[in-house]
């Protein structure tokens, strides 16, 4: 029997761009098939098992408690909460939007591009963020809505008293028990008319645009852009000072978990955890509501 | 050397034959049965449909843990959504009066209503969490950079499309629950600096949730907003083609 030798060349050659390829149908195409299928399926199976839900009719006179919006907007109604509306309404999420559509332009390596977590920390770098971000907020949450003071009195029989009230909820200091504000603070005028720019409508009072109110303007969005705009950079400064972030990217993965993080936290208890009156609920407790959807 | 003998063709070659290589077929699709690879290229590269993709792919592309097509998803929802909104359309009549009727209607006296009604509410609920994957997905694995940063941007405005979509869908049962919503909702709009109370009056046609606002609602539903996230969608499909298909490391 005779062997036959090969010659082989001494490396793999590279393989040319052509032999990586396959074709869209059936390999793309049948992939994308199945993944739409499957989704037909189970949507079909998720409503023959579960209804949309319909409540009463809409009546303007009867309010509902919890009055929400829809899910995916209680983050920023759990941010209503704590700061002044149109910073949490309107400033939060349209400079968040911008900063988000900037990404490209900040970050304009070409490289780990097409693979998942492509650089060195990027794994690491997530999980840590989201965890800051998320257990933050809800640390953040639980202490503004007083449940850290209470559980201090509770368990500690700690009470800060009427001094340390802001350990309840930060709109505490804009009390004058609190913080010994002057008078002249609350009013301070930065025009000398006042100006009207838009017609506000009935009932919408005199417009501000004449004088400043230091206190309520420090505590209602001092303080949260502080917060959100300090915590945000102390955690990136952090994790460039351990190494974890080298570049733009990694920067960017920092921000973006972090967010994510944020975002469900606030999307999670403006859904399951506020009760009537937005105060914090278990679930449970909930659940014998009206206004969720799928509970009917 | 023995030579192979043309066979006699079996009852399946001549159906197949009349079935894919008939004048009618041809006159659609151009193209035989797509079983060569000649004809699996042709029927992507002729078919309007179809097109959207290149013909050939980059191997890692078609691996599910790629993409775990989030994109593709939820552009399916967006045509799952539009087919069962319709149905919805032929029985709904977005006033005050009979808004809510209608919803009921639909429920219990419309053939299969209540299950488009459910369809059409799920399916919105997955498309806004499917088009949050796909950020992510996008973002993690950096498809971002150059050359698809401006691809990146209309991914964004498709986002907030989305969720405006589903914000004005909420409305139109006119029960407590979308009434409130939207009360809440347009609240937050109305809360911005300056600009914020007309923005609310301009969403609602007055100063509170009412028959204008359902109005305005609905056509922003089925109409306004749908076709601009269709121009987005358009746009964002032929730019990914444009930058050289999805990333991948270079």
């Amino acid at each position: 029997m005779a062997t036959v030798v090969v010659a082989r060349p001494a490396a793999r050659p590279t393989p040319r761009a052509r032999d990586e390829e396959v074709l869209v149908w059936p390999d793309l195409v049948f992939v994308e098939f199945i993944s739409a299928l499957l989704f037909t399926v189970l949507l079909f199976l998720l409503s023959y098992l579960m209804n949309a839900p319909l409540l009463d009719e809409a009546n303007a006179n009867v309010t509902n408690d919890p009055a929400k919006a829809p899910w995916y907007l209680l983050n920023l109604q759990e941010l209503l909460l704590h700061m002044n509306p149109a910073l949490a309404g309107i400033v939060v999420p349209t400079v968040w939007l911008i900063v988000l559509g900037a990404f490209p332009y900040f970050d304009r390596s070409t490289e780990g591009q097409g693979r998942w977590f492509a650089d060195v920390n990027s794994v690491k770098n997530t999980v840590f963020s989201f965890m800051v971000g998320w257990w933050g907020t809800l640390a953040l949450i639980l202490w503004n809505s007083g449940k850290v003071a209470l559980w201090l009195k509770d368990w500690f029989g700690f009470s800060g008293g009427d001094t340390l009230a802001f350990l309840e909820r930060s709109a505490a200091l804009k009390d004058p028990s609190v913080v010994p504000w002057p008078d002249w603070a609350s009013s301070i005028p930065y025009l000398w008319f006042n100006l009207k720019i838009l017609d506000e409508g009935p009932g919408a009072g005199v417009t501000t645009f004449q004088k400043i109110d230091l206190p309520t303007l420090l505590v209602d969005i001092g303080i949260p852009a502080g917060f959100m705009v300090g915590f945000t950079c102390l955690l990136i400064f952090a994790l460039w000072k351990v190494g974890w972030v080298l570049t733009r990217r990694d920067a960017l993965i920092t921000l973006m978990s972090g967010f994510v993080g944020v975002f469900l936290m606030l999307t999670i208890i403006g859904t399951a955890f506020r009760g009537p009156g937005q105060d914090l609920i278990w679930p449970w407790d909930l659940r014998t509501l009206e206004g969720i959807p799928g509970q009917e | 050397m023995a030579v192979e003998q043309p066979t006699q063709p079996t009852i399946g070659d001549l159906i197949y034959d009349k079935l894919f290589h008939n004048y009618v077929w041809r006159s659609i699709f151009r193209t035989g049965y797509p079983n060569t690879p000649r004809n699996q290229m042709l029927v992507v590269a002729t078919n309007v449909f179809l097109h959207l993709h290149p013909t050939r792919i980059h191997r890692t592309h078609v691996k599910i843990t790629h993409t775990y097509c989030l994109g593709g998803l939820t552009f399916f929802m967006f045509l799952g959504l539009t087919v069962t909104g319709i149905l919805l359309m032929f029985y709904y009549v977005p006033s005050v009066d009979r808004a809510y009727l209608d919803i009921q209607n639909i429920q219990t006296n419309v053939q299969f209503g209540q299950l488009m009604r459910n369809m059409h509410r799920w399916m919105a609920h997955a498309m806004v969490i499917l088009v949050f994957l796909h950020m992510l997905r996008v973002f993690y694995t950096g498809a971002y950079k150059p050359p698809r940063e401006f691809n990146w941007v209309v991914g964004v405005v498709l986002l907030v499309l989305t969720f405006l979509l589903s914000f004005t869908g909420y409305l139109l049962p006119w029960d407590q629950l979308a009434f409130w919503a939207i009360t809440v909702g347009t609240n937050i709009a109305g809360s911005a600096p300056v600009l914020g109370p007309k923005t609310r009056f301009w969403l609602l046609g007055g100063f509170e949730v009412g028959p204008d606002a359902l109005i305005r609602f609905y056509t922003l539903h089925v109409i306004g907003l749908p076709l601009l996230a269709a121009i987005f969608m358009a746009v964002h499909f032929w730019r990914i083609r444009r930058d050289g298909g999805l990333a991948r490391p270079l």
